[in-house]
């Protein structure tokens, strides 16, 4: 299926459900519950005729008609704040690299530069421990700017944790997102030591990547990037290092990136659109939306292929969509943040994550007085999915959550038939692995 | 696929998909969390046709019905599938006081008691579905419990190979394993053919706070002003005088299974907001 195939295809008729022609048959996706269904032909095109009658009551007669009109899963309400279980640490306020779109604007966020002194690291790291229950497990996160600027708190913040973690039982997890210039093989054997998720931000091949990606110099950065991780990539066992490729109009070619990247021996290749920046520079439009979607479906035809043959694809996006349509995730929010995930910036103040660091339109608090639960709570009716337009008409919403809070508020919703044409070729694939290769879901 | 068929493929659209033959009380949303034996479901049903060939009874090691080529063991006792016993010693006091020793009885020579199906079966699912299992058996009918002899071969025992049925259906369209017990595990209407019944018995069975909502135990609760209360046991057949009367099958003041077996509807009174519900305390103008 083409990409304008698929915005069509995907293109929202009714709010609670939607159709797809698969080649493994029929299939029925209802929004509540996330709920896929194969169908016969006959109830296919008697749903497909309820969806479209203007009488509302037509569809829920239907639904209810095959038993399918369990109380919704998802309502208008907000849920209460809940406990904090991941920080993302803005260790360094400041970059090395000149990406002309990024959010951090140079990762000083528009803003003095600035790093994160150690106090304020171990105060955040014992606020996220503070109210973790015996079998609960947290998460710490070191963004920035580029955190490897601030390399001895995030060593020591490490190291604090583990002592933490230790002496109350509540397991922690480590990541840390680097542009990847300062990586240095102790970095390796550190992060290997603590099982961190590593990710690395590359946006294409060689010159592809320089261009978007260049020193603030002007010199590139994709070798210097490519030598530094390879010792990384070579010790990687507990640790995972991942690639995330921001796709702008200028690095469109993504199934060689996910190729060559694969080849190299990243554990995962992830791919996010430009959708935001504070200049406007590669920002996404549709016709180049229309051209990503091509190419993430070609990706998706090669992960296919791999998968049937019985070998391991690291293209992430497709991994992750397909255990989250296994599982049908329903939610009314896209992410954690400003629920269990919290941005801390260098001075220790609260964000809802590590986007608005700095932003007041993201404000929750500082650290030295605790999460400001009645910003989050405000927060959370504000950003639940069902009050977000054009998303309540839409049945991508339990799925897509309503789009990054810092896009969306930033530049609004330019990606919506993206996003649904996505879904619906992951649904796609999902029913045709799940027919072909079962076991794929098994484990 | 037939034209009118519908088959749940992910996992929260199995969870919440009615299977054919199972009432509304099997889905999470409507389940009161009952189940042995339970208000939804009896989840020892599932058990009885785990071993291809035979059917045991859902609460003992005894071969109940057969398939004609082990008509012979109906009758007779199971006794342990591959290395999981079936059985189990009943130990415990004699007289308070003393120590834990075997319990036996004229009925119950050995002492032994069958282990629910639950916790006995579940690792011999897990090891051997789909494959066959020695599975050993007395060698003749045995109304009473037996125990395991101390030693294999025994002449009074005999080991006979089953297969190991699988719990979970298949789907129709990918074949994968669903979230759905199997219909050869327990036909449509098996799963709730022996629930408990409690408009007839077990409001009367399961006495005092048992039955938390739909069985109120303490109705029409006044305060004296003394620090104490009055009130009515719910079974209580005359509400005067307004006293708490102790659960007791035997004590005439308050309904009794007969009672129940005969005239439930009659007896059993709707309770609102902790009081007798209007329509049981004045006469009815219409007569009905």
């Amino acid at each position: 299926m083409t990409a304008r195939d698929l915005f069509e295809a995907s293109a929202p008729v009714h709010p609670d459900v939607h159709l797809l022609d698969t080649d493994a048959g029929p299939r029925v996706l209802l929004a509540d519950g996330s709920r896929l269904f194969g169908v016969g032909r006959a109830l296919y095109d008697r749903i497909d005729a309820a969806r479209r009658d203007p009488d509302p009551e037509v569809l829920d007669a239907v639904l209810a008609d095959l038993g399918l009109d369990a109380p919704r899963r998802i309502d208008d309400l907000a849920p209460d704040p809940p406990p904090v279980r991941a920080l993302s640490l803005a260790v360094a306020q400041k970059c090395n690299l000149g990406c002309t779109y990024c959010y951090a604007q140079q990762g000083d966020f528009g803003g003095p530069a600035k790093n994160m002194p150690e106090r304020t690291a171990f105060t955040a790291v014992d606020a996220l421990f503070r109210d973790a229950a015996p079998g609960e497990r947290v998460n710490l996160a070191f963004l920035g700017g580029e955190p490897l600027i601030n390399r001895p708190v995030v060593r020591a913040a490490t190291d604090h944790a583990v002592t933490v973690s230790r002496r109350t039982g509540i397991p922690v997890t480590f990541s840390i997102t680097t542009n990847g210039t300062l990586l240095t093989p102790e970095d390796g054997e550190f992060f290997e030591a603590h099982g961190f998720a590593v990710t690395v931000s590359l946006d294409g091949v060689g010159a592809r990547h320089d261009l978007l990606r260049p020193h603030r110099d002007g010199r590139g950065s994709y070798q210097r990037v490519m030598d530094r991780v390879a010792p990384l990539l070579a010790m990687q066992r507990r640790m995972q290092v991942s690639a995330r490729v921001t796709v702008t109009p200028l690095n469109l070619d993504l199934p060689r990136t996910l190729e060559e990247f694969t080849a190299a021996g990243f554990h995962g290749v992830g791919f996010s659109p430009m959708l935001s920046s504070p200049t406007g520079h590669g920002e996404m439009a549709l016709p180049d939306l229309e051209v990503m979607l091509e190419q993430m479906t070609a990706c998706g035809e090669e992960f296919v292929r791999r998968v049937l043959a019985g070998r391991r694809y690291p293209f992430t996006n497709l991994v992750t969509a397909l255990r989250e349509i296994h599982r049908g995730t329903h939610r009314p929010y896209p992410c954690g943040a400003g629920a269990g995930y919290l941005g801390v910036s260098a001075d220790g103040e609260l964000s809802a994550c590590h986007r608005f660091v700095g932003d007041a339109d993201g404000a929750m608090g500082d650290l030295a007085t605790d999460p400001d639960d009645a910003k989050r709570a405000r927060w959370l009716t504000d950003r639940h999915v069902h009050r977000q337009e054009p998303c309540s008409g839409c049945w991508a919403r339990y799925l897509c959550g309503g789009g990054c809070h810092h896009e969306v508020i930033r530049r609004g919703r330019p990606a919506c038939a993206y996003i649904r044409g996505w879904l619906h070729h992951c649904l796609s694939v999902y029913s045709r692995l799940l027919a072909a290769r079962p076991d794929y879901f098994a484990a | 696929m037939s034209d009118d068929r519908i088959d749940p493929l992910n996992l929260t659209a199995q969870l919440n998909h009615t299977a054919a033959g199972n009432p509304p009380s099997t889905l999470p949303e409507s389940a009161i969390s009952n189940a042995y034996p339970g208000l939804e479901f009896d989840i020892r049903t599932i058990w009885r046709r785990l071993l291809v060939g035979i059917e045991l009874h859902e609460a003992d090691n005894y071969v109940v019905d057969a398939q004609p080529e082990h008509q012979g063991l109906i009758g007779r006792r199971l006794i342990s599938v591959g290395d999981h016993d079936v059985i189990g010693p009943v130990v415990g006091p004699t007289r308070p006081g003393a120590g834990s020793a075997p319990l036996t009885s004229a009925g119950n020579p050995d002492g032994v008691m069958m282990l629910e199906w639950s916790n006995s079966l579940a690792d011999v699912l897990a090891d051997h579905v789909g494959r066959t299992v020695p599975c050993l058996f007395t060698a003749d009918a045995a109304p009473n419990p037996v125990g395991k002899p101390a030693q294999l071969p025994d002449p009074r025992f005999q080991v006979v190979e089953l297969e190991v049925r699988p719990l979970f259906a298949r789907s129709a369209a990918t074949g994968e394993r669903l979230a759905v017990i199997a219909e050869d595990v327990a036909g449509p209407g098996e799963l709730t053919s022996g629930l408990c019944s409690p408009w007839q018995n077990d409001y009367r069975e399961c006495a005092c706070y048992y039955w938390a909502a739909s069985r109120p135990d303490y109705v029409n609760v006044e305060d004296t002003g003394a620090g104490t209360t009055t009130g009515n046991h719910w079974f209580a057949k005359d509400r005067e005088p307004r006293e708490y009367v102790l659960d007791n099958r035997d004590d005439s003041r308050l309904v009794s299974y007969d009672d129940l077996f005969r005239d439930w509807q009659g007896e059993l009174r709707f309770i609102v907001g902790g009081d007798d519900a209007p329509e049981h305390l004045e006469a009815d103008p219409e007569g009905r």
